[in-house]
């Protein structure tokens, strides 16, 4: 009766950590069905591996999801990191930019759960009126080459901070070059 | 006193002081802006007691006003000299008296004399507290230029601008000489591009609060505010219309900006600019019936004018390769605006036909961000000269140039409209 006992707290350990561990999946019922049969030949072991199977299929479980989230991070910081670089007042997308969208559209196809936001930048010369139209403008081109590569205009949200925030402080040509960007930010639908 | 004795003194007295001008194109006049020596004597405190002014002494502000004014060369003297004051052309002179008063006042008595008879041009009495005698100084002084010149003073105006505090950019408002400070926005944001409504009450701004670019409208005094023109995502560069205070301002739709006049009481906005190209910068002419902006539809940013309504649109710029934000004079006569040149950007202004280029900052960093004194006589901007932003306020001739903020980072100085009695009065005299 003791060991029963214990295989019933063992089985419904076994429910408890699986369903915890994935809600969407609850198909643990072949574990639980198959306790009640063997309970009629109760052994210590037999309880202690079972127990020991349960634990490490959800150890995998977790290792998947882990392995699942980061790689959806990964994707995320890609996207993010990839920031697309323009010439001087000027707004077309040069063959550099051009690979480096495809990448990002690739991304967003492998991932139809990302919404971006792309945020237009310019340098600190020029004005800060005509910086949020230059700003705008190079947002819009990027947005206008992804929505050409395939991603529907509603995952993307663009948006002109035009000098006001700079990667790189300072006049320098690098730290120019550097602000002369469209940037992405990443959602998760 | 007559009419034709003070011409009779400015033709005779006045100095002619010639600005350094850089000029880009070939047909350039000469700019020549007349000052009046004015002298200015201590003025007589109550003895035994040693009042703690908060900053500066009323001659000291009564000089700065004086010398910002771009009207007067002030002749400082210790006490009336009259030997010095005539050697200097000075033909008036600036003084008064200083009396404890009830309530922890004081009274102060300001007199214009001339300086030959001692006859006294112009007295005033004012009783405030100690902290309040800037504002009677500003407040004489503008009777002073009134009585002299015939127009309003400017200094009892203000000046908004933005500041980088704890590296956010905020609103700041204070006296146009840069005392009084007082910071208006305490986000966490960017805060920028502050517009003055016209009663001088409210700060019209761009917040990034909600991560995009917007304007607000706030209460200088009470703080309280609100958003303007929802229907809009993304909103920027307000001007406002003096007499309606209705704002010009671009907004973006489609990644394409283009000019809108709001309503900030109904909200309700019409567009006014219907090109393929971008639109922003848009400013008032005095008469309000035309707008200037600029467009980059000829591929760089260049300004252009039309009708308030949109129509008869045409092109003002044809120098250089980006010439921007462009703010017509008060008096009606001329254009300002920011050009860039190697990479650094300079004020210009012109005539209202586009011609008359006369450049007014060179050689001394980024120079940007012009906005004139509601008399029309002054510009102030923001310059990195010295390593660092600060507010410049400066004479419509490039002359005078004169720093009023020091330390941190400060651009865009906005200059507000006249006190709301001067300019019931301004319009009431038909004056520019």
């Amino acid at each position: 009766m003791k060991s029963f006992y214990g295989l019933l707290i063992a089985g419904c350990v076994v429910i408890g950590l699986t369903a915890c561990a994935n809600k969407q999946e609850p198909v643990v019922d072949p574990v639980v069905q198959e306790t009640p049969a063997e309970a009629t030949a109760p052994e210590q072991s037999q309880v202690n591996e079972d127990s020991l199977a349960a634990l490490e299929r959800e150890r995998l479980e977790a290792e998947r999801l882990e392995a699942a989230r980061k790689k959806l991070q990964e994707m995320m910081d890609r996207v993010m990191s990839e920031d697309i670089y323009f010439d001087f007042d000027r707004s077309e997308l040069t063959e550099d930019a051009k690979q480096l969208l495809t990448q990002v559209g690739e991304i967003l196809n492998q991932e139809p759960r990302f919404t971006i936001t792309v945020e237009g930048h310019t340098d600190a010369r020029g004005t800060e009126d005509y910086n949020m139209t230059l700003g705008s403008a190079r947002s819009t081109k990027v947005k206008e080459f992804l929505s050409a590569y395939g991603i529907a205009s509603e995952r993307m949200e663009t948006i002109s901070y035009g000098e006001e925030k700079p990667k790189q402080d300072g006049e320098s040509e690098d730290a120019y070059a550097k602000n002369r960007r469209a940037s992405f930010r990443v959602n998760v639908k | 006193m007559n009419k034709s004795l003070f011409l009779a003194l400015f033709l005779s007295m006045t100095m002619q002081v010639f600005a350094s001008i850089d000029t880009i194109a070939v047909d350039v006049g000469i700019s020549v802006f007349k000052t009046m020596p004015i002298g200015v004597v201590p003025f007589s405190e109550p003895s035994g007691t040693t009042l703690d002014w908060p900053d500066e002494k009323p001659h000291e502000v009564a000089e700065r006003d004086l010398n910002l004014s771009g009207r007067f060369d002030v002749i400082s003297v210790p006490k009336f000299d009259l030997v010095k004051l005539s050697r200097a052309r000075a033909k008036f002179y600036v003084t008064g008296k200083i009396e404890k008063a009830l309530n922890n006042k004081i009274k102060i008595d300001f007199y214009l004399y001339a300086t030959q008879s001692k006859d006294l041009v112009l007295g005033e009495s004012y009783t405030v507290s100690l902290i309040d005698s800037r504002k009677a100084v500003h407040d004489f002084i503008d009777k002073v230029i009134y009585n002299l010149w015939g127009v309003h003073g400017i200094a009892s105006t203000k000046l908004a601008w933005v500041s980088k505090i704890d590296g956010v950019k905020q609103i700041m408002v204070a006296d146009y000489d840069g005392f009084h400070r007082r910071q208006l926005t305490f986000d966490s944001t960017i805060s920028m591009m502050p517009a003055w409504s016209p009663d001088n009450e409210r700060i019209i701004f761009v917040s990034f609060r909600n991560n995009k670019p917007q304007l607000y409208i706030k209460d200088v005094a009470t703080g309280t505010q609100k958003r303007l023109f929802k229907k809009f995502e993304q909103t920027f560069s307000p001007a406002v219309n003096p007499k309606t205070g209705e704002i010009l301002f671009s907004a973006i739709i489609d990644g394409k900006t283009d000019l809108y006049v709001g309503d900030p009481e109904t909200q309700k906005t019409r567009r006014i600019s219907f090109l393929k190209s971008s639109q922003t910068s848009p400013s008032w002419s005095p008469n309000l019936s035309e707008i200037i902006f600029t467009s980059d539809r000829g591929g760089s940013p260049q300004i252009y004018v039309m009708n308030s309504d949109g129509s008869d649109m045409r092109r003002m710029t044809f120098m250089g390769r980006y010439n921007e934000r462009a703010s017509w004079a008060p008096t009606g006569d001329r254009i300002v605006y920011t050009s860039m040149d190697d990479g650094k950007m300079n004020i210009y202004t012109c005539a209202i036909d586009g011609s008359d280029i006369i450049q007014l900052t060179s050689n001394s960093g980024n120079n940007e961000r012009p906005s004139w004194s509601p008399d029309g006589s002054l510009i102030a901007f923001s310059s990195d000269r010295t390593g660092s932003h600060q507010i410049y306020i400066m004479r419509r001739d490039g002359s005078n140039v004169t720093r009023i903020t020091k330390g941190g980072e400060n651009t865009a100085p906005t200059w507000s409209w006249y006190p709301i009695e001067k300019q019931v009065k301004h319009n009431k005299e038909g004056k520019q």
